[in-house]
């Protein structure tokens, strides 16, 4: 069995073999399912994430499924957006079964739904629902952060308009909350051992600005130490933000050499060299 | 359909990316398959001073910090590498030779690998934490080299391939690539490059490094071109020479194994989860090494297993599986002496295993079954076990003497390796198996041993030579192996630990000034009438009291304790070491302290005329002692007077002193006597341990005469208030942190505890001992009184004593409220709160304290529950070995004072066995085994009856001699020629 999180300070080195600034590796792809209407498939290191989105539409009769509906549904000025995560039997190392009602999984929900509400244009699709459901098929930690990145991805392919990548990645420490360590680094991107044993906080920028669009953290932490892991933390989301923009614009390269869309339709801005 | 499957070109960066794959298996026995991710990458220094290249891309912490380099650019050379070396050593150098790389002579420039830090920790922690603590030692010069995270030396599993062949073969080529590297790097002329040496203890693995030109030693080759090889080549274990030279000792591969085999872990587990194998921690009986018993959760009463068979190569304290053994073979606890010294003394420790069970075994063990046949009544057998494996081992350090009948005379002139014996201080440990070349240099001296293996074939374990102590009988050879055998920290404190001292040293004062932050919400407490008792010569003042009357008639008094948290913060090497260090240790002639001196006995001492932080406990009492109300407040206090008890006792006593001091304490002697009457009237216990005190002579501190500790009123004064303190303060912190308070209990004994004396006090005594509660256990003691003999009642007290239960810390959240209890004092609820300067769990409840009363923010470590468990397992462990090595410090300096003197003294005799009798001599407070041989030559015949605990000797010298029978003996001392060891003998004279 590996080393644990305390072997930091022997090397700077982390469990993995990164060191306190680095992501992992990312690998993200738009456009996986020709039949939604926007999607999107997004790793991080070992946690592997699929988005499907459907609408803009109009809401259909009501299931019960669908939770953090914003309140007035279908009936409000604005669009809904309704999530809804699907946490595979096999994505961890013990096979166990989560039900939909499951209290983690709401909570991840309705983060990830007002998140992408304040982001995504909604008032422009009044008493409509946009209905984004993600799928997790492996997890390694920063769950929240590929799932929010995988929702942004599938949102802009869907084409629903929205004022900026919504870029999200996760912050830590490199000692524990009880070990009181003034010298701790702050780790950038944590994986499913170091979220185990070491405070961690998720956060999500807009756009390449310093605006906060989420900040979780539901371990204990020395507040003296929370600013070094936020500055991380924003720090890496706008690397997010770079790959995430990569892959976009990587992808309506590819689309305009295939002749999937006609050249020049609202298209010109596009940076194509 | 797009597809979402990549191929692996594609991606710039799978070159770098690798996986770690393992499988592990839970508690619950479950299998996990876990995958991890690797990221490989080339920033990873080699850290050695005579590369320029690693230093440019030398990583950054967050502040921009890169760690020292570590290994030196003038490694030193041996004669096999003039050139000078660096050390790689496999994962089996350190499992077997830890001792070896803490030397101080040798073994510099060391490159500790991932791969081998990893394997390491998962075959034992212990040895991972003090190779940690290598690793961070400045002056050792090891560096950890995180190979598995570098391109270059990073190794994938081969189909087929063991875990440990990869292992190995990621230790070469690390090896290799640091030897590449050097050379490529350092850029000096091609001799100077240092040498990059693998140690390996494995043929195949050397015989492979070789193939590939890297250079590699077997340890003992290695060491043997060391300085002082010939010394440090005893270090090496034993196993590990005989795995190479595999064919030396042919007679052993081929010998017969004498113990039966293990289970494998599966089988036991299993066994253990259906309920048909039993697990827990195997003790050794202090009067019978052949007699183990284990207690298991399964049976309120411990198993017994008897004889080395069913033993099975258990060693106290191992944590074992055990089987329960039919019926037939149940017996009954012996009531013989066995010494192994006596029984095994003419082994030979070169011929094994000619003859398993000696014959002197087989004999002793007859006379056993013998007794236990013709006993009449069956009931009495009880059901016996044995061990058929060892979860976990719990070896340490032992130290021992080499026994002098076990070395060839003819082989100790050269500079062969002998097989000798050491006879391990703790009896209750083995002998071990030695060999060593220096027999000659260390007959006669202490020595520190630890043990390597106990395999099939050989009957003792065998073990290797650690170092040296001195000589027997030297005071400080006997003092570090005291301190060494209990495991208490006696280096001196390191500086980071000074550091943290206040900058003024012995001029530190408190501010005069009322506005400084220190004064911060203190109570100016300097105009009461404080004064402190204490022992004579006490230089750690903790604690001090006053009293004075209120206007309603009541009384306000106050205790006030040293404030050590003010000078120990938490988390820094000052805390973290007392946390380790976990109480001070008080020896007979000397005291190892938990704090730095100039805490421990100036600064925070409450020393008298000087005006010093303290932490108040103070309570309005009524007249009859009961607390109208209790108050906490910092506080700054000037102790009027340090009184001895005695200087105390005479003052109160004397009537014409009339000042307020003495009133003040008068007041307090009252109150103090309210509050033991009520404890009493609760069912306190007083219970009692034979306490001498050794008298040393001033200059030459020789012991010179032993006495009995006396009992004042002021001592007890002192402990009322004391124990109103900690209840006060643990109802407190228990209410502010319900699930992290820091609190002691002490739990009821199991009723069957008391089974034998409660037997042998009927036979005996005609007395009943009632263990319902410790009010019925206190009044039935109390009723225990022979009017013959006014000390019967404190011989039973003592063995009263050691049929409980030992008090233990814990955190609140881990028990429920009823099992707070405090059996012995019989509390609800109680702490430790008095003693900060000298125990470490009264500093963690003066940090709570002041969190309750919220005079400072809650530190998080004395809010974490993990880390409070660990502390509180930790400082019963530091608490209990600090009271043995105390107790055998007195034990060694009463036989030290009884030297080459003869006196005969009254005893009682306190457990009785077919073949000798134990003899307690309240006088000096030892107690000593007298034998049926010892009684007269020869040994005359005895018949034992186990029903009335009567051992009746007749033929060479007659005498009978009961259970609880005042002896007259004459107490000598005498060095056992065979052994080494100076001990109390003593003679009966005739039993009155």
């Amino acid at each position: 069995m590996p080393l644990d999180t305390s072997a930091y300070s022997l090397a700077l080195l982390r469990v993995d073999g990164r060191r306190w600034n680095e992501l992992r590796r990312i690998h993200a792809q738009i456009r996986t399912q020709a039949a939604a209407d926007g999607s999107s498939y997004f790793e991080m290191g070992h946690t592997k994430v699929m988005c499907v989105v459907n609408g803009p539409s109009e809401p259909g009769p009501r299931r019960g499924g669908t939770a953090a509906a914003a309140p007035g549904g279908g009936q409000s000025k604005d669009a809904e957006v309704a999530v809804s995560i699907v946490v595979a039997g096999f994505s961890s190392v013990d096979r166990k079964r989560v039900g939909r009602g499951d209290k983690r999984i709401l909570e991840l929900q309705s983060t990830i739904s007002s998140a992408l509400t304040a982001s995504l244009h909604t008032h422009l699709y009044p008493h409509s629902t946009i209905n984004i459901s993600l799928h997790v098929l492996s997890q390694d930690g920063s769950l929240l952060a590929a799932l929010i990145n995988a929702a942004t991805l599938a949102c802009v392919d869907a084409g629903i308009p929205m004022t900026d990548y919504v870029a999200a990645c996760t912050a830590g420490s490199t000692s524990t909350y009880a070990a009181n360590d003034e010298s701790a680094d702050p780790l950038l991107d944590l994986n499913h051992q170091e979220e185990q044993e070491l405070p961690g906080l998720t956060v999500a920028t807009l756009g390449d600005s310093d605006r906060v669009a989420v900040l979780v953290c539901e371990s204990r932490v020395q507040v003296g130490r929370l600013e070094g892991m936020l500055a991380v933390g924003v720090d890496g989301c706008k690397q997010v933000r770079e790959i995430l923009d990569r892959v976009v614009r990587e992808k309506g390269r590819r689309m305009l050499q295939e002749g999937t869309v006609e050249k020049g339709v609202g298209l010109d801005e596009m940076d194509m060299d | 359909m797009a597809s979402l499957k990549r191929s692996l070109d594609s991606d710039p960066f799978a070159a770098n990316i690798s996986s770690k794959v393992y499988v592990r298996s839970t508690k619950s026995g479950k299998v996990q398959k876990i995958v991890r991710e690797v990221y490989l990458r080339q920033d990873i220094p080699c850290s050695s001073k005579l590369c320029r290249g690693c230093l440019k891309t030398a990583p950054k912490d967050a502040a921009g910090r890169t760690l020292p380099f570590v290994l030196s650019d003038k490694p030193a050379g041996t004669k096999q590498f003039p050139q000078g070396h660096y050390l790689v050593p496999d994962t089996n150098a350190f499992l077997n030779a830890m001792d070896l790389f803490e030397q101080s002579s040798a073994f510099y420039d060391v490159v500790v690998l991932q791969v081998v830090l990893e394997e390491l920790r998962n075959r034992s922690l212990p040895l991972y934490n003090r190779l940690i603590a290598l690793t961070k030692s400045e002056d050792k010069r090891c560096y950890v080299f995180f190979n598995e995270f570098r391109l270059e030396t990073h190794v994938a599993r081969d189909e087929g391939e063991t875990v440990n062949d990869r292992n190995d073969r990621a230790v070469r080529k690390a090896a290799k690539w640091y030897g590449e590297h050097l050379a490529h790097a350092s850029g000096a002329k091609k001799a100077a490059v240092p040498a990059v040496v693998m140690l390996s203890n494995d043929r195949d693995n050397l015989r492979k490094a070789r193939q590939e030109g890297i250079p590699a030693c077997s340890l003992s080759e290695y060491v043997k071109t060391l300085k002082d090889g010939e010394r440090l080549l005893d270090m090496i274990p034993e196993t590990q020479d005989q795995d190479i030279t595999a064919s030396k000792d042919s007679r052993r591969s081929g010998g017969e194994n004498l113990y039966p085999e293990f289970f494998t872990m599966s089988k036991m587990m299993t066994g253990v989860k259906g309920g048909l194998l039993h697990q827990g921690i195997f003790n050794v009986s202090p009067y019978n090494y052949l007699e183990g018993s284990i207690r298991v959760p399964a049976f309120p009463k411990a198993l017994l297993i008897l004889g080395r068979e069913n033993i099975n190569r258990a060693v106290d304290g191992d944590l074992v599986v055990v089987q329960v053994l039919p019926k037939d073979q149940w017996k009954e606890p012996s009531t013989q002496v066995i010494e192994e010294e006596a029984i095994t003394k003419n082994e030979n420790p070169d011929a094994e295993g000619e003859d398993f069970v000696s014959e002197k075994e087989r004999k002793a063990l007859q006379e056993e079954v013998k007794r236990t046949q013709s006993k009449t009544t069956e009931g009495h057998a009880q059901p016996t076990a044995r061990v058929v494996g060892v979860v976990k081992r719990n070896w340490r350090q032992y130290v021992g003497h080499i026994d002098q009948s076990s070395v060839s005379k003819s082989g100790s002139q050269g500079r062969k390796q002998d097989s000798v014996f050491v006879i391990p201080m703790d009896k209750k440990i083995p002998k071990i198996r030695l060999r060593t070349r220096q027999v000659t240099e260390l007959i006669g001296k202490r020595i520190l041993v630890t043990i390597d293996a106990w395999d099939r074939a050989s009957r003792h374990p065998t073990g290797h030579f650690v170092r040296s102590l001195g000589e027997l009988e030297t005071k400080a050879a006997e003092t570090e192996a005291l301190l060494l055998e209990y495991d208490v920290q006696y280096r001196p404190f390191p500086k980071t630990v000074l550091d943290c001292l206040p900058k003024e040293g012995h001029d530190w004062k408190v501010p005069a000034s009322t506005d400084d932050p220190g004064w911060r919400d203190r109570e100016d407490l300097r105009g009461l009438l404080i004064c402190s008792i204490d022992p004579i010569g006490c230089q750690d003042i903790d604690d001090a009291l006053h009293s004075r009357p209120l206007p309603n008639g009541n009384t306000e008094v106050g205790v006030h304790i040293a404030d050590v948290s003010h000078f120990v913060k938490p988390n820094n090497a000052m805390d973290t070491e007392a946390s380790i260090r976990g109480t001070t240790v008080y020896l007979v002639d000397k005291r190892i302290d938990m704090l730095p001196m100039l805490l421990g006995t100036d600064l925070c001492s409450l020393k008298p005329y000087v005006e010093r932080y303290a932490f108040s406990v103070l309570w309005e009492l009524s007249p009859d002692a009961d607390i109208v109300n209790v108050r906490f407040t910092k506080s700054v206090i000037k102790s009027r007077e340090a009184f001895s008890y005695e200087q105390a006792q005479l003052r109160v006593d004397d009537a014409s002193q009339q000042d307020d001091l003495t009133k003040s304490i008068r007041t307090l002697l009252a109150l103090s006597r309210k509050l033991k009457q009520k404890r009493l009237d609760a069912g306190a216990l007083s219970l009692s341990s034979p306490e001498v005190k050794v008298q040393m002579e001033s200059e030459t501190s020789d012991p010179i005469d032993v006495k009995t500790k006396e009992l004042l009123d002021t001592m007890s004064l002192v402990e009322e208030f004391m124990l109103l303190a900690n209840t006060s303060v643990a109802a407190k912190i228990y209410e502010a942190f319900p699930q992290t308070a820091i609190l002691r209990r002490h739990a009821a004994p199991p009723k069957t505890n008391f089974d034998e004396l409660s037997n042998q006090l009927r036979v005996k005594k005609g007395r009943e001992l009632s263990v319902e509660s410790s009010r019925a256990l206190a009044d039935s003691l109390d009723a225990c009184v022979d009017p013959n003999n006014p000390f019967f009642n404190t011989l039973i007290r003592i063995m009263a004593t050691r049929c409980m239960m030992s008090a233990e810390y814990f955190c609140s959240g881990t028990q429920a409220y009823p099992e707070f209890r405090h059996y012995g004092l019989a509390s609800e609820i109680y702490t430790h709160f008095t003693s900060p300067i000298r125990r470490y769990a009264d500093l963690v409840a003066h940090r709570q304290l002041a969190a309750a009363i919220e005079y400072e923010a809650v530190d998080p470590s004395v809010r974490s529950r993990g880390r409070l468990e660990a502390v509180c397992k930790s400082i019963n462990v530091r608490h209990r070995n600090a009271q043995l090595a105390g107790r055998a410090s007195i034990a060694y300096y009463v036989g030290q004072a009884l030297r080459g003197k003869a006196t005969e003294e009254d005893g009682f005799v306190m457990k009785i066995f077919s073949n000798g009798f134990v003899v307690l001599v309240p006088r000096f407070g030892i107690e000593s085994l007298i034998r049926l041989r010892d009684l007269a030559d020869p040994e005359p015949q005895a018949t034992f009856d186990a029903e009335t605990y009567t051992l009746t000797t007749t033929g060479s010298r007659e005498v009978t001699v009961e259970l609880f029978q005042k002896v007259r003996v004459k107490v000598t001392d005498q060095k056992d020629e065979t052994t080494g060891k100076r001990g109390i003998k003593m003679e009966l004279i005739k039993a009155i």
